[in-house]
């Protein structure tokens, strides 16, 4: 009870941002999943931004979270899920006993600086509150030192903005060489190449996506009985490969065959082989995998691989996103 | 609540003229990439940087000497709005950033040697070996935005060397740094070598300017002030033994030996410099470095003056790991480029041992006499006419159309084409120290101001260091000279550039060995500037 | 006080020192750099309070727009390495992961 009345306002704040700050920080060292890791950045910024108010900076307060959170680390969590948001860290370590020597000399910096800090800082803050007033208000004083004593260097940071523009423009942004072929160029195209070599002019035929598979590498089959071959995009036929016949056929047979040994029997359709993956999700993958997880739920058609698909339509997708691959050598001369 | 008047800074724009023109020329620079039509782009671009930085050393030169003359006086309205200074040292060290950056610039617009295209990929953003780049390849495109970025950098850099207060100091180190992690990304040839480059360099500098920031906060807690000023007679008052201080300094130091490229802070170094363009790679190696011994020169002069005491061995022990750690790897590396990243971290240390020397006329340790800020200015100078043309040098030695830097297939390419063999020879012997050039000179006056501040045993290890570092070259040079080219190297061979690349040559050859044959002039010019490094703190 | 702020800073920068040495993908590695800004922009904070001057507020919001422009230019980089890297060893990844 002696203790209440002691403990300001200022410190109690302190003691719960410092906490969480820390907390934050140590978890954005140890996930091993970058958005993790980048939700803890925000943890820590925001616990900053509450103590600088408390410290008597309430325009760096708002600047913290509308430029730092709100900007800069939405820009992380946008590259985030641009280049993959499932990848992980690999915990192996390259350099053997690196992560030891990393602790120790960790340890040496912390306590060092933790010492030159406990014995260098004297006397009892002075506080930003007769500053604040003495120049008007806090975001006043701040603008009469950047436009006077700093103005040379504000000025400056011009610079530093305009590089950042000019890099994010060369770096990743592609300029177009040739205007893209309208869908009238398009028509008139095919219609050449059919005058010309006889290439079929109308629209290629859809993959065979919901006969057995949702993979769009599955290939469709023709009334013969044999593949498609024009069915499957040729980036996806190269990278993945196309499916054989036998391999599509499969399961039919299996439902034929059945349906010949059975006999006079009443058919039992849960002896069936598609009837297994309704008990299979749940042994399939571990939880915390995003990419099943959605799928997981939908009663998945197919053979008991159906997660392989999905990871490889996931897969195949945004590589048909991307460029077309080409040879290493080529890349790197 | 009545909000106080602002009254608006005094500024003396005049002092600040070489500065702002480089600035504005790269803003222009940015405007001609957007509203320029694409034909002309390029030589508009290489045309405005030419006259900008031709115009800030008009300009620079012009500040000396109506300095001299009494018309505007930087001798005494040095410091602008408190947080620039604009001093004799100042001046001199701009015009040498000036200087470098120019003959660089004129480096990038080479087009000859990649049968019109430049060193640069064609087009940064599309992915190596896909269509897009091939055609881009095939339209001709070319990353012109380099002409700004460098300006943008050299800017940052005269910033840095006339910062008077630790905030400009920091944000001219970030000036400096941004444009450099984005140009040694844009190599033409291995590309994915160059944008790993680009990344590393990126991580490491990014890492370093925040340990230097933290240093930076450290100080500012010691001292109340970021103003070198305030914190030089902080450290006077405290006698230099307060512990925010020293850790302030520690930090500091790293940040800034960073910079240098010094070890334990060089592991950039090499894998930065071979995978940049090398263009690229001859502007960071010579101009970065200058700037950032300049701004090094001023913190530790002027505002951590007064704890010399604790610095001056912490440095001496850097620099003698440098000198031997930069010396001794290059021996082994197969890699011209990897040797002269090398060599150049064995210079990093040459040049931190007049910094320790710390003889400055301005303090009054000893009259007469190269002081050290005069001789590391022309150590720098010898420094970077040799280095931007060895690695010209490098650029010419081809094979198929793209550079061939490995040491084994360079034999006898010296002697296949002696013009641009005799040309490498010298500026090979002037980075070894070899009298009748510029380092050889260079290094006697760094070593003797070392030896004249006390540290004698430190010129002596550097002396020694020097003459293991001469290994380097000579091997350089056997290989160039008098081994035969093997079999199947045997269609390595010295490509004729154009117009811009013979200019950089002829320059930094002129440069190299005028300086080693009549030094005196430009020792008296560099003299006179170092005499007022320190204007008011002692 | 003013130690305590500056305790708290000195722990988060290490910790993101450590960070930087351990983790290796570029973002998390990126994400440490930042987290060592931050350090030092608490610092500054901390510092201005302690003296009673506004100068260390101006050095925190000069480090945010520095800040800011580094992270435009990093995450260019990293993006640009991720495109290319993806199409290159695109085949080894899905062996690996497969």
């Amino acid at each position: 009870m002696m203790l209440i009345p002691m403990v300001t306002g200022v410190e109690v704040t302190f003691w719960i941002c410092a906490v969480l700050a820390i907390l934050g920080a140590v978890g954005l060292v140890t996930f091993r999943k970058p958005v993790y890791s980048a939700l803890c950045l925000a943890l820590v910024m925001i616990s900053l931004a509450v103590i600088y108010a408390s410290l008597g900076a309430p325009f760096l307060f708002a600047v913290q979270i509308i430029v730092y959170t709100g900007a800069i680390l939405m820009l992380f969590l946008f590259v985030i899920m641009l280049v993959g948001v499932a990848s992980e860290d690999s915990v192996t370590e390259t350099l053997k006993g690196h992560r030891v020597a990393v602790a120790i000399a960790g340890l040496g910096v912390l306590v060092l600086l933790v010492l030159a800090v406990a014995q260098g800082v004297h006397g009892t803050p002075v506080g930003v509150d007769s500053a604040n007033t003495s120049a008007g208000g806090n975001v006043q004083g701040l603008a009469d030192l950047i436009f006077s004593r700093y103005v040379i260097a504000f000025e400056s940071t011009a610079a530093l903005l305009i590089t950042a523009a000019v890099a994010a423009m060369v770096l990743a942004h592609p300029e177009l060489i040739k205007k893209k072929a309208g869908q009238t160029q398009m028509a008139a195209a095919r219609l050449q190449a059919y005058a010309r070599d006889g290439v079929d002019p109308g629209p290629r035929p859809s993959s065979g996506i919901f006969a057995r598979h949702n993979s769009i590498a599955t290939p469709a089959l023709l009334p013969d009985g044999t593949i498609a071959q024009e069915s499957v995009s040729k980036v996806l036929a190269d990278r993945v490969g196309l499916r054989s016949v036998d391999e599509l056929w499969g399961p039919h047979d299996e439902v034929l065959a059945a349906i010949e040994t059975a006999g006079e029997e009443p058919l039992d359709v849960e002896d069936l082989d598609w009837d297994d993956d309704e008990t299979a999700p749940g042994e399939l993958e571990p939880a915390d995998d995003h990419v099943v997880d959605e799928t997981a739920d939908e009663p998945a058609p197919g053979e008991p691989d159906t997660t392989d698909d999905q990871n490889e339509s996931e897969e195949s997708h945004a590589d048909a996103v991307a460029e077309t691959p080409a040879d290493e050598e080529k890349r790197n001369d | 609540m009545t909000p106080t008047s602002f009254t608006a800074p005094t500024l003396d724009y005049l002092l600040l003229v070489p500065f702002l023109i480089v600035l504005g020329v790269a803003c222009l620079g940015v405007l001609v990439e957007a509203f320029v039509p694409r034909a002309p782009r390029f030589a508009t671009q290489v045309a405005l940087a030419v006259v900008g930085l031709a115009a800030a050393i008009g300009t620079t030169a012009w500040l000396w000497v109506d300095g001299k003359s009494g018309l505007i006086d930087p001798f005494s309205s040095t410091i602008v709005s408190g947080t620039v200074l604009v001093d004799p040292p100042v001046l001199a060290m701009w015009a040498i950033l000036f200087g470098f950056g120019l003959i660089s610039v004129i480096g990038f617009a080479e087009r000859r040697l990649h049968s019109g295209a430049t060193a640069f990929t064609p087009m940064a953003a599309a992915i190596p070996g896909s269509t897009a780049e091939s055609g881009a390849r095939e339209a001709g495109l070319v990353h012109s935005e380099v002409f700004p970025l460098a300006l943008f950098s050299l800017a940052g850099m005269a910033l840095l060397v006339s910062a008077n207060d630790l905030l400009v100091l920091f944000v001219g180190l970030e000036i400096l740094s941004l444009p450099l992690y984005v140009m040694s990304g844009l190599a033409r040839h291995r590309r994915l070598v160059s944008q790993e480059a680009a990344l590393k360099y990126f991580l490491l500098g990014a890492a370093a300017s925040a340990i230097f920031l933290f240093g930076v906060a450290f100080l500012f807690g010691f001292a109340g002030s970021f103003s070198y000023d305030r914190v030089a007679s902080a450290v006077t008052f405290t006698a230099g033994s307060d512990p925010l201080l020293l850790a302030g300094l520690g930090l500091v130091g790293v940040g800034m030996l960073f910079k240098i490229g010094a070890v334990p802070f060089h592991s950039w170094v090499p894998d930065v410099y071979q995978g940049a363009p090398t263009p690229v790679t001859s502007f960071m190696s010579v101009c970065t470095k200058i700037a950032a011994v300049g701004g090094l020169l001023r913190l530790f002069y002027v505002a951590l003056g007064g704890m010399r005491w604790t610095w001056q061995p912490l440095l001496a022990g850097v620099a003698i790991l440098t000198i031997v750690v930069g010396a001794i790897i290059a021996i082994n590396q197969a890699d011209v480029k990897r040797i002269l990243a090398y060599s150049s971290i064995a210079h990093a240390g040459f040049i931190l041992v007049p910094v320790v020397g710390a003889v400055t006329v301005g303090n009054m340790l000893v009259d007469g006499q190269a002081g050290s800020v005069a001789s590391i200015l022309f150590y720098l100078v010898a420094y970077g006419f040799a280095t931007i043309g060895a690695f010209t040098v490098v650029t010419l030695v081809r094979s198929q159309g793209h550079e061939v830097t490995d040491l084994s297939a360079w034999a006898g390419v010296g002697r296949r084409h002696p013009v641009i063999g005799f040309a490498m020879l010298v500026f090979l012997l002037s980075l070894a120290g070899i009298p009748l050039t510029g380092g050889f000179v260079g290094k006697f006056a760094a070593f003797a101001a070392a030896w004249r501040g006390g540290y004698w045993w430190l010129a002596l290890v550097a002396i020694a260091g020097s003459l293991i570092a001469v290994y380097i070259y000579i091997r350089v040079i056997q290989v160039m000279f008098f081994r035969a080219p093997e079999s199947d190297s045997a269609e390595v061979d010295v490509a004729l550039p154009g117009g811009a690349t013979w200019i950089v040559l002829a320059l930094c050859f002129v440069g190299t060995l005028g300086l080693g044959l009549a030094p005196g002039p430009v020792l008296d010019l560099l003299q006179s500037a170092a005499a007022f490094v320190i204007p008011s703190a002692g | 006080m003013t130690s305590l702020y500056a305790i708290l800073a000195v722990i988060l920068f290490t910790i993101g020192l450590v960070g930087f040495l351990v983790r290796r993908n570029a973002l998390v590695i990126f994400m440490c750099v930042e987290l060592m800004l931050n350090a030092a922009n608490l610092l500054f904070v901390a510092f201005s309070s302690h003296w009673g001057i506004l100068d260390g507020q101006v050095a925190a919001f000069f480090v945010m727009v520095v800040a800011a422009a580094e992270v435009v230019i990093g995450l260019s980089i990293i993006v640009m390495i991720s495109r290319s890297r993806r199409s290159t060893s695109v085949d080894n990844e899905i062996v690996l992961k497969g």
